[in-house]
């Protein structure tokens, strides 16, 4: 694994390359262009504001700024997820025509995705001067949290990749767990305190520390849990691991697959 | 690595690939079908080892399918091997699918930068290079703008200046050489020399032997997932074209007699449909037709039957043309070998055996028997009969056959022959312009219309082609 570690490093240019061309690529032709990349997120922050606030009362203060600090690390998780385990056979091309480590595909993907929510942050960043809380000092812990993040959204990536070569159904069956995953995250609504079950449940689920924590910072303006945030570190890890280990295995057959 | 002075050391390699018959990878499908086999293996490697030194370069040829692109997808890693292994010292670069990741809609610069980090080349790596990679490719003038500008020429020449300018350990190429016009060729192939001489392990599949033979040490033959042959290209190329023409002659030659036997059935419905219709005729016009055959009798018998036959019989290329008095006609005629098998494709100096089976329609009719060959161009190659051979005439029988053996010794390209039943007195019976058209073919490389057998003494050795050539190495 380290021989492959090493390998993508030397071949980190590649994974440069790829993600300009992601995020140039992603709404070339379009009018608004790279704009796209902060008008979505506005907008759906609108709807959930509008859903949240006014047709089901959530009883929650600025409720746009506490969704809106939560949503955009959601939406880099579940893209990453969604359109990493794409991302081999996306490269088909690629794949079965040349050779590069396999990895650098995935690691892109969820690459650019990461590009992509930092620059929305900037966006929270205004959104919360703008709401009157201001920046708290717990804010340096920030790069952590997206760090542990981005670790935990990758072995994901990597793991899906993998298996939908082989498994083309793999992508499909991520849509639905992703859409349900969001429910057992304190995405939309708080963590349940009277219903001890489904807070178990989500506090087993290692990306409701990281969503917290991030609700902690920007929204709270506390330092999160260190606690928790190991907790969602160390399945970060242990995931990483299990998604580059399957990879390497899978890798060996995928042009023949594809 | 067992040896350090290797670049490339392949042990015992299998590859074995799923040939789906129906690829089902739906949930659906791999559940209900689980006992249902989808696919048949096929081994296209069986087991091929060899070393390629350092600074060596190899060529690997055999024919379509044989498993040569599947070697060098194994070396280049795009397939991981089922059993054994793979290993190479060094940094690969290939020439295999050229301008991989190329985005249309960038520039010509930019896709260098893209296409050189995929073969692992840094920033600054890219950076060094970019002047000679804009230079190889003579594309100084159009190299900001976008590659979907570019002509296919040019694009090949950007994608092969960036493949080539990796400065890679090991170069792996396959069928390349065709890029761009005869000027770049030049200049890819020199370039391709310079590399080698820099010490670069090169390795290229390739159908065109000649560009092996001017770059490689070593030639590599595979067929049917091993390795038939190895050696000094020159001596392992000659083995093995003869042995792919003489593959494809035979392939040849089955096509040829499948489309005679086709041609045959053909004819024989033809026939029973029109003798079915003729029944037809015959009933209703019994008398007027008992008439005119009694006629075509009277007039066969005097001699004076014309047109005896419009329609060719199956044994003629559909081309040829026939004419003659038909008081006695040829009824089949085949060219065969030595023991009768029907042949298309004969070697130089093999006997080709014209045989004939005719009919006549008189007693005792005196007649000379002749053919004449020529070359597709019209050249009349040869022609002979049977009062030139001799000076007797020869008497045909009712029903008789003859045999013309023809000592060949025309060298390859595509002939006819035609076949001459005539009188004593030069009246046609039976003429066919182009019966049969045949092939030769030769393995030794002479030249002209006919084989003459030459033999070459210099100062006292005479040189001669051994059956066997053993002697290289």
């Amino acid at each position: 694994m380290i021989k492959t570690f090493k390998e993508i490093i030397n071949y980190r240019e590649m994974i440069v390359n790829l993600v300009k061309k992601d995020l140039r690529g992603r709404y070339k032709g379009s009018v608004f262009g790279f704009l796209w990349t902060f008008i979505n997120p506005l907008f759906q922050l609108l709807i959930y504001t509008l859903a949240f606030t006014y047709i089901l009362d959530s009883g929650i203060d600025q409720y746009y700024l506490w969704l809106f600090v939560a949503l955009i690390p959601w939406i880099f998780f579940s893209s990453s997820i969604l359109g990493g385990s794409t991302s081999i056979r996306a490269s088909k091309d690629l794949v079965t025509k040349i050779y590069f480590p396999r990895e650098v595909l995935p690691i892109a993907y969820v690459t650019s995705c990461f590009i992509n929510m930092l620059l929305t942050f900037i966006i929270i960043f205004i959104t919360v001067l703008v709401s009157g809380r201001g920046i708290h000092l717990s804010v340096v812990v920030l790069p952590i949290i997206w760090i542990i993040e981005y670790i935990l959204a990758l072995g994901m990536a990597m793991l899906f990749s993998a298996i939908t070569v082989y498994f083309r159904d793999m992508e499909h069956i991520m849509g639905i767990i992703l859409q349900g995953w969001i429910y057992l995250t304190p995405v939309l609504f708080q963590i349940p305190e009277e219903k001890p079950a489904a807070k178990a449940i989500m506090m087993f689920n290692p990306m409701s520390p990281i969503i917290l924590a991030y609700r902690d910072i920007l929204y709270d303006g506390v330092f999160p849990s260190a606690e928790r945030l190991l907790y969602s570190l160390g399945f970060a890890v242990i995931f990483f691991f299990i998604g580059f280990y399957a990879f390497g295995r899978l890798k060996r057959h995928f042009a023949e697959e594809l | 690595m067992e040896d350090t002075n290797n670049a490339i050391e392949v042990r015992d390699v299998k590859k074995k690939f799923k040939i789906f018959i129906d690829k089902g990878s739906e949930l659906k499908e791999r559940i209900l079908f689980k006992e249902r086999k989808q696919y048949e293996e096929r081994e296209v490697l069986k087991g091929i080892s060899f070393d390629v030194k350092k600074g060596e370069a190899i060529g690997l040829i055999g024919h379509n399918g044989c498993g040569k692109s599947t070697t060098l997808k194994l070396l280049t890693r795009i397939y991981y091997p089922d059993e054994g292994t793979v290993e190479m010292a060094g940094r690969v670069s290939s020439l295999i699918e050229l301008g991989a990741g190329f985005h249309p809609d960038m520039s010509g610069r930019e896709n260098i930068y893209t296409n050189a980090s995929i073969f692992g080349l840094s920033k600054k790596e890219i950076d060094d290079r970019l002047e000679d990679i804009i230079d190889f490719s003579e594309l100084e003038d159009f190299i900001d703008n976008p590659v979907r500008t570019y002509s296919s020429g040019m694009y090949m020449r950007l994608a092969f200046s960036v493949a080539i300018n990796v400065d890679a350990d090991i170069l792996l190429i396959d069928e390349i050489l065709a890029v761009g016009d005869a000027n770049f060729q030049r200049k890819c192939f020199d370039r391709l020399r310079e590399i080698k001489r820099k010490g670069t392990t090169i390795v290229i599949v390739s159908h065109s032997l000649g560009q092996i033979e001017q770059i490689c040490d070593t030639t590599y033959w595979i067929e049917d997932g091993v390795i038939k042959e190895s050696g000094v290209p020159r001596f392992v190329h000659e083995r093995y074209m003869y042995e792919m023409e003489r593959k494809r002659i035979l392939q040849v030659e089955k096509e040829q007699l499948k489309k005679q036997q086709r041609r045959k059935e053909e004819y024989l419905k033809e026939m029973e449909e029109e003798a079915k219709q003729e029944a037809k005729r015959k009933k209703k016009e019994k008398e007027q037709k008992e008439e005119a055959e009694r006629k075509a009798e009277e007039d066969r018998k005097a001699g004076i039957v014309d047109n005896f036959k419009k329609k060719l019989p199956y044994f003629c290329e559909p081309d040829a043309v026939r004419t003659g008095t038909g008081e006695a006609e040829f009824v089949d005629i085949k060219l065969t070998d030595k023991d009768g098998n029907e042949k298309y494709i004969f070697d130089t100096e093999e006997k080709i055996y014209v045989r004939i089976k005719y009919k006549a329609y008189k007693d005792d009719l005196k007649a000379v028997l002749g053919y004449g060959v020529f070359r597709q161009d019209g050249l009349h190659c040869y022609g002979t009969n049977t009062a030139i051979e001799s000076n007797q005439p020869i008497t045909l029988q009712r029903e008789g056959e003859a045999v013309i053996v023809i000592e060949n010794n025309l060298l390859p390209a595509y002939y006819y022959i035609d076949n001459a039943l005539h009188g004593t007195d030069g009246v046609k019976y039976d003429d066919i312009v182009r019966t049969k058209t045949f092939m030769t073919a030769s393995y030794k490389h002479d030249i002209g219309i006919s084989r003459i057998k030459s033999t070459f003494t210099v100062d006292g050795k005479t040189y001669l082609m051994g059956e066997k050539k053993d002697g290289e190495q």
